[in-house]
């Protein structure tokens, strides 16, 4: 992976100190609270509805065990033992005082991590597919250009008060697992006729309110000038972006109003004059970039067939919980943060030791946060699996229901979060309780729930197989359940089935759509297939037949 | 009274807004684009009337006639999360070669100097209950940077278009 030079060190560092002074500051009166909400924001840190919240940047997802074991370092002493990981692979902190945090970011600087961007009207995270490097499917390895990327967003001087926030997602396979098409800005890598790799770019997707999906702005842009476009669409958003409507702020409405060729018209006219810039990337830097996420030195192994004579819960967890890796003998397997009962995407302190120690003995050392708030161990040798699932099973994070019902996206809620409008942690657990049955959850396949409190939507619930979007109506939490969303390429916004429903009502609306796809589906047809072949009408006469 | 910071100093403040309560008898004004061009052709002193260029204005061209004897080009900032004026900056500076004084005026405070100054401000209207000191030092907050900009800190390595 990436690691710092003096040049990261030294600015991680500088910015650690600038916060520290900025916190004195408003702590000290000198510096009003209306002042220092924007820059607080951009190190990440919320006022919450019990306390702040620190959100920390893990850069497209990728971490070392060292840095886990200083996450949970942070959670032991400066909150309450766990944390939670979010859907831009980033992790959260519920419970750290103000007072504490500049120590949190030295602690993190430490470990070559920080909060920078992690919130605010800037550049956000860049995220990127979590089988990056390993997916035997994958074109080339986005992590070197999510790198750069994140180099240059990282406090550019001139997009630090944008319109609005600014997403952008990479992905190097030509299936997408990083949600690209609802990003601001999505990149895919291609390979022209010449083998020269660039990048296929989208523009202008987005959830919250308004969900667009992101349309092509590029077919073909080659690596070297991935930068100065970037920074043409970004400078015609700064420029031409609405700053007179929170609502309409994002890239994704200017695209919109202007349409998407009148916007790249704007965006060519602007790149012409950079793109033989300062800014075009040569060859040297981006190897310099490509030499940190050089393949590992692999065993030649072959394909074994780990499972046969073993038990029937291993093999569960070996079909639902690992994935194919790009070298004979290896497999990818994902650590599960959907256990029954646990706030999906949590993780305790002792957790993140145990499987940092897991990481060092069986993988390469790395982890990877997901967007769906999964870990992964990305490199580990089959002959390794049983130990593996024998590990993550002791420390309850082998739940074996990735792809399942119960693998939900599900965002913090009105537990915590001071813009929900309803509670999003309890569906959850309703959901686990009412679908316990693994048999059931099995058959019924591959099923994604995607879930958010409120329609700010950090839990992609427009684009969940089922999306649950929680409502406030009159004071009460109920919830709109929407149908046929995806975001794993030919992307689709769910479409709304009906009226909201009661909160005690969600598992048994649940249910009774599922009872739909079960009679209706052909032979091998997925959920999400089905929804897509008979339409939502069927699914809502069954939810709001009789009983409601 | 807004406090006019330049060369890492205080200074005193020869241009106000024409039309505000402050310009009184005032000689050297600072007009809206059009209002400046009009000025101009009518024959006003170009050495006493300067633009102030507003956020929403993105094509400099009718600017550009004017650049070489602007003696100044005051970018209003109308609340800190303001960010248009950071564009105008560098296509000045960088695309236009604009050489005179870049003022940041309006809602500009302490936190907001060091990306100006990276974006080629060199003066800043610092709010009023700001400490001009504090917005001093943060010029210097960084010494590294990822990115090219027009504003040339001392010791700043640039990583992204920079041979430095």
């Amino acid at each position: 992976m990436y690691r710092y030079d003096e040049i990261d060190a030294t600015l991680v560092a500088e910015r650690v100190a600038q916060f520290r002074d900025q916190t004195r500051r408003f702590l000290d009166g000198k510096l009003p609270e209306d002042e220092f909400r924007p820059l607080r924001l951009r190190n990440g840190l919320y006022i919450q509805k019990h306390a702040p919240m620190l959100r920390v940047a893990i850069p497209y997802g990728l971490l070392s065990t060292r840095q886990l074991r200083m996450l949970g370092h942070l959670a032991r002493k400066y909150d309450r033992d766990y944390a939670h990981f979010t859907t831009r692979q980033n992790i959260q902190y519920n419970w750290p005082k103000l007072e504490d945090v500049p120590d949190m970011l030295a602690d993190l600087a430490s470990v070559e991590m920080h909060a920078i961007q992690t919130s605010g009207n800037c550049i956000r995270n860049t995220t990127a597919d979590h089988f990056a490097g390993i997916a035997p499917d994958e074109i080339d390895d986005p992590r070197p250009y999510c790198e750069i990327i994140r180099q240059w967003s990282t406090l550019h001087p001139e997009f630090t008060y944008l319109p609005r926030k600014f997403k952008i997602a990479v992905t190097g396979s030509p299936a997408d697992r990083a949600a690209s098409e609802v990003h601001d800005i999505g990149l895919h890598m291609r390979r022209d006729a010449n083998g020269q790799v660039g990048f296929e770019v989208l523009v202008g997707g987005g959830l919250g309110r308004t969900p667009i999906l992101g349309k092509v702005i590029c077919d073909f842009l080659p690596r070297e000038h991935l930068l100065s476009y970037l920074e043409a669409i970004l400078r015609v958003y700064n420029q031409e972006g609405r700053r007179d409507n929170i609502y309409k702020a994002r890239i994704k409405i200017l695209v919109k109003a202007k349409g998407i060729d009148a916007f790249r018209t704007a965006v060519e006219a602007e790149w012409a004059l950079i793109r033989d810039s300062a800014l075009r990337l040569d060859v040297a830097e981006i190897d310099r970039v490509r030499a940190f996420f050089r393949p590992l030195p692999y065993e030649k192994l072959a394909d074994i067939n780990v499972t046969q004579g073993q038990s029937a819960d291993f093999q569960a967890w070996y079909r639902y919980n690992t994935r194919p890796h790009k070298v004979p003998g290896y497999r990818a397997v994902i650590v599960s943060l959907k256990a029954h009962g646990e706030a999906p995407g949590d993780i305790t302190a002792d957790q993140m030791d145990r499987v940092a120690d897991l990481a060092d003995r069986v993988s390469s050392g790395e982890l990877r946060a997901t967007h769906d708030q999964n870990l992964v161990l990305g490199e580990v040798r089959q002959i390794d699996l049983l130990e593996t699932w024998q590990t993550l099973k002791a420390l309850n994070l082998a739940t074996p229901n990735i792809g399942t019902l119960t693998d939900m996206i599900c965002c913090p809620g009105l537990d915590f979060c001071s813009l929900a409008n309803a509670g999003s942690i309890g569906i959850a657990k309703q959901i686990h309780e009412r679908f316990n049955d693994f048999d059931y959850l099995y058959d019924l396949g591959h099923v994604e729930i995607k879930m958010s409190g409120c329609m700010n939507a950090c839990g992609h619930h427009h684009v969940g197989h089922i999306g649950i979007l929680g409502v406030d109506k009159r004071g009460e939490e109920w919830y709109q359940i929407t149908l046929g969303g995806s975001a794993s390429g030919k992307s689709s916004l769910g479409e709304v089935i009906g009226p909201s429903v009661a909160k005690d009502a969600v598992a048994e609306t649940i249910a009774r759509i599922l009872d739909v796809y079960v009679a209706r589906r052909e032979d091998g047809e997925e959920f999400l297939e089905t929804v897509r072949r008979i339409g939502v009408d069927p699914f809502s006469e069954r939810v709001y037949a009789a009983a409601h | 009274m807004p406090q006019l910071i330049k060369n890492r100093a205080l200074c005193n403040n020869e241009w106000v807004v024409a039309g505000s309560e402050a310009a009184g008898s005032a000689t050297r004004l600072l007009l809206p684009l059009a209002d400046y061009i009009a000025a101009i052709a009518a024959g006003e002193p170009a050495d006493s009337r300067a633009v102030l260029l507003k956020p929403e204005v993105h094509d400099l061209t009718p600017l550009l006639p004017h650049l070489q004897h602007l003696p100044l080009i005051a970018v209003q900032f109308g609340t800190t999360g303001e960010g248009r004026g950071y564009t105008q900056a560098r296509l000045l500076r960088e695309r236009h070669g604009y050489k005179g004084e870049l003022r940041a005026i309006g809602a500009v405070r302490t936190d907001q100097v060091y990306f100006l100054a990276r974006c080629g401000f060199d003066a800043f209207d610092l709010v009023d209950g700001d400490d001009a000191a504090v917005a001093i030092s943060q010029l210097d907050r960084f010494s590294v940077a990822y990115q090219t900009s027009a504003g040339n800190l001392t010791h700043t390595r640039m990583r992204y278009g920079h041979q430095g």
